[in-house]
């Protein structure tokens, strides 16, 4: 098994690490040992196929499900399950919160429970391309809107850290650029995302440290050329790679 | 990179988490169906109250004395407020699960529990949602009461506002049931089942079962229903009262643990067996509570006025042994009539049951069966009577008091009242359900005031 590796040059500690998280499902090894960390204003990407673990990582990590070994680090000390929801934020995949309040109601519990000003969610309403459909009722989004809700959600929490979960489906090539861009503008700002992402182009497009997972184990870990120096692929692309290391 | 710490949950103001359970309540379908179903439901309760009353008003005006039997929490407020009973007991699960269950399967449970409030407050905030539908849901009964007063009839505003009060406790019950039967369940339908089959079963136990002796009374007084009694008859029950909140808080408690997603089952299990025993403990506490309060206008639960002062100055205990099978309708007279009176009237009353000798035919062989003792002090006497003009008498005497003298003028006069609750049916079955309608469609009309966050830097 590998592990991913940390990066490397670092001399302060990781805001974020996560060592041998491991769960169960009965019988069944969720996610096996799991070692990584992130640091601030880095996007990683968590990539695997389906049913690798991403989604039971990234919600073991949050404390939503609760863990049966490994530890979470913050700033070196342990965070115990309890208390992730204050540094951690997590986006859940398939969420259509709330669908019978207009966007704009969801919007502003989600700002009035953080008390974001007027301003900041004008700015957050505005990033993520929500205005035109501020007034119609989250059941009546399409997919995409309703992709771009959520992110506006997650944006609207002060955490240092955003875990998304597939934060891309629903999006068009021009759409998933511009949420790259909303990512990167945030991480720019300090803010660490962790991405479970299964459309390797998006990965690759937005992801600064990438780390691969598949049956609940990290098969590669760092960046895209770290990581074409662990498949021995010195010109592959991250498909090469991914399916050379999975 | 900010401390965690940072955002905890005593940063956040609950005026957001509580407007946001109201809307999740009143944007749902479930509030409004039943609130247009309790129309016709208590409307028609009303007009048949009315119409009842009316005809014993009728030959009450010709004889005072008929008259003294007439009183509207009896007449109008039960048998109007039974029909919102029905609909607590049959509908209100279905109101009351949407503000969990609903968030459960969207998946935006997963969400809320990340928000910096603790499990407790996200519990409370939508028993507070509830307790608001509750509200919403007792307008067509509180609209009954003016209009009774509208017909001239008379409200006295203790009595009703403890069975009102009964009723809120009563919804916030099966409230408080609801959510967590939606905790533990997967899917709102599940719930509703979980929901109903207790308040059901409960309602089926209380009319099955009540009355009969031993340990099938006692699971008879478990029913949900029985909470509602004392209130029905008039009075304030401590010991009631503070049951009924033991068991919300109980369930509010158990729908806490359940809330999180994530934690197994058995996990939860464990969690909840502490909650359980607390919460039997704090049942077995309030049962030994023996404060109650007559507040009906007629006292029909006290003894007159100076015969209760009398009692309450007797310092001794009075022993009652009652020669009398539990299921016999003459024990039930003298609870009613005596015991129960007596308890709420004198610093310290034992009653006990003493157990008849059968016979070879299976029939009561006891001689002294139909007798009760009273022992006060080293002197008992013993009566066959159910009457309180017979035995108050015969417990001066004992106490070697002498009889108080009546005061003149303190009889209930009772409010006899014809009239036609024919233009009530108008409002129940057109006015109410069409303002009904109107105040859904202003809550389901698409919002208008996004505007607000439209002049945002794009």
């Amino acid at each position: 098994m590998l592990s991913a590796q940390l990066p490397s040059g670092e001399n302060s500690v990781p805001p974020l690490r996560v060592i041998d998280l491991t769960k169960w499902y009965g019988e069944d090894r969720a996610i096996d040992g799991v070692t990584f960390s992130a640091s601030a204003g880095e996007v990683v990407g968590i990539i695997g196929p389906n049913g690798a673990g991403k989604t039971t990582l990234l919600e073991t990590l949050v404390g939503l499900l609760p863990a049966d070994a490994g530890d979470v680090l913050w700033h070196g000390e342990p965070l115990p399950a309890s208390e992730r929801r204050n540094a951690l934020f997590y986006l859940p995949d398939g969420v259509r919160p709330y669908r019978d309040d207009a966007t704009f109601q969801v919007v502003s519990f989600f700002a009035d429970v953080y008390r974001r000003s007027a301003a900041e969610i004008a700015d957050t309403i505005a990033s993520v391309g929500l205005r035109l459909v501020l007034h119609k009722r989250v059941h009546a989004l399409s997919k995409g809107y309703n992709r771009r809700l959520l992110l506006a959600l997650a944006l609207l929490a002060p955490h240092p850290v955003l875990l998304m979960d597939e934060p891309f489906d629903g999006f068009d090539l021009r759409q998933t650029r511009e949420v790259v861009d909303v990512l990167r503008n945030q991480a720019a700002q300090g803010r660490t995302f962790i991405l479970a992402v299964h459309q390797l182009v998006d990965a690759e497009r937005v992801c600064d440290r990438l780390i691969l997972l598949a049956a609940g184990q990290v098969r590669g870990s760092g960046t895209l050329d770290e990581l074409r120096t662990q498949a021995s692929l010195p010109a592959g692309s991250l498909e090469d790679i991914f399916l050379a290391l999975t | 990179m900010r401390s965690p710490k940072t955002y905890g949950w005593r940063a956040a103001p609950l005026w957001p988490l509580l407007a946001k359970e109201l809307r999740e309540i009143t944007n749902g379908r479930a509030l409004w169906t039943m609130l247009l179903l309790l129309c016709p439901l208590v409307g028609y309760s009303f007009f048949q109250a009315v119409s009842l009353y009316g005809e014993a008003s009728t030959a009450a005006l010709q004889s005072p004395v008929l008259a003294n039997s007439l009183s509207p929490l009896d007449g109008i407020l039960v048998p109007t407020l039974g029909s919102f009973y029905v609909a607590v007991t049959l509908l209100f699960p279905f109101v009351a699960i949407r503000a969990l269950g609903q968030e459960k399967e969207t998946g935006a449970l997963r969400l809320l529990v990340q928000l910096p409030y603790r499990p407790s407050t996200l519990v409370s905030a939508k028993l507070a949602a509830v307790l608001g539908a509750w509200s919403l849901a007792s307008i067509p009964a509180l609209s009954a009461l003016i209009l009774w007063r509208i017909l001239g009839g008379h409200v006295a505003a203790v009595e009703t506002a403890n069975l009102l009060f009964g009723h809120m406790v009563y919804g916030l019950l099966v409230g408080a049931l609801a959510l967590f039967s939606a905790s533990i369940a997967d899917s709102a339908s599940t719930a509703a089942i979980i929901a109903l089959a207790v308040t059901i079963g409960s309602w089926v136990l209380d009319f099955t079962v009540a009355g009969n002796p031993g340990l099938l009374s006692w699971i008879a007084q478990l029913s949900l229903t029985q909470t509602l009694r004392p209130f029905e008859q008039g009075l304030l029950s401590g010991g009631r009262v503070l049951g009924a909140a033991c068991v919300i808080f109980g369930l509010i408690a158990l729908t806490t643990v359940w809330l999180p997603p994530g934690v197994p089952p058995l996990g939860k299990l464990r969690r909840s067996l502490p909650w359980v025993l607390i919460v039997a403990l704090m049942l077995g506490a309030a049962a030994q509570v023996r404060l109650t309060f007559d507040v009906t206008e007629d006292r029909r639960n006290s003894f007159p006025a100076v015969d209760q002062k009398l009692l309450a100055t007797l310092p001794l205990p009075l022993l009652v042994t009652v020669h009398l099978a539990p299921e016999d309708p003459r024990y039930a007279d003298l609870q009613r009539n005596v015991l129960a009176k007596l308890e709420r009237a004198m610093p310290t009353v034992s009653v006990a049951l003493a157990r008849p000798r059968q016979g070879f035919s299976g029939g009561s062989s006891d001689e002294a069966y139909g007798e009760v003792e009273y022992v006060y002090g080293n002197r008992s006497d013993i009566s066959r009577s159910t009457s309180p003009r017979e035995i108050l008498p015969l417990l001066y005497a004992l106490a070697g008091v002498s009889l108080p003298a009546p005061t003149p003028g303190s009889e209930y006069s009772g409010y006899p009242l014809v009239a036609s609750a024919d233009a009530a049916l108008f409002w129940f079955f057109g006015g109410l359900p069409l303002l009904i309608v109107l105040c859904w469609w202003w809550i389901r009309r698409p919002p208008s005031n996004s505007l607000a966050y439209k002049g945002g830097t794009s």
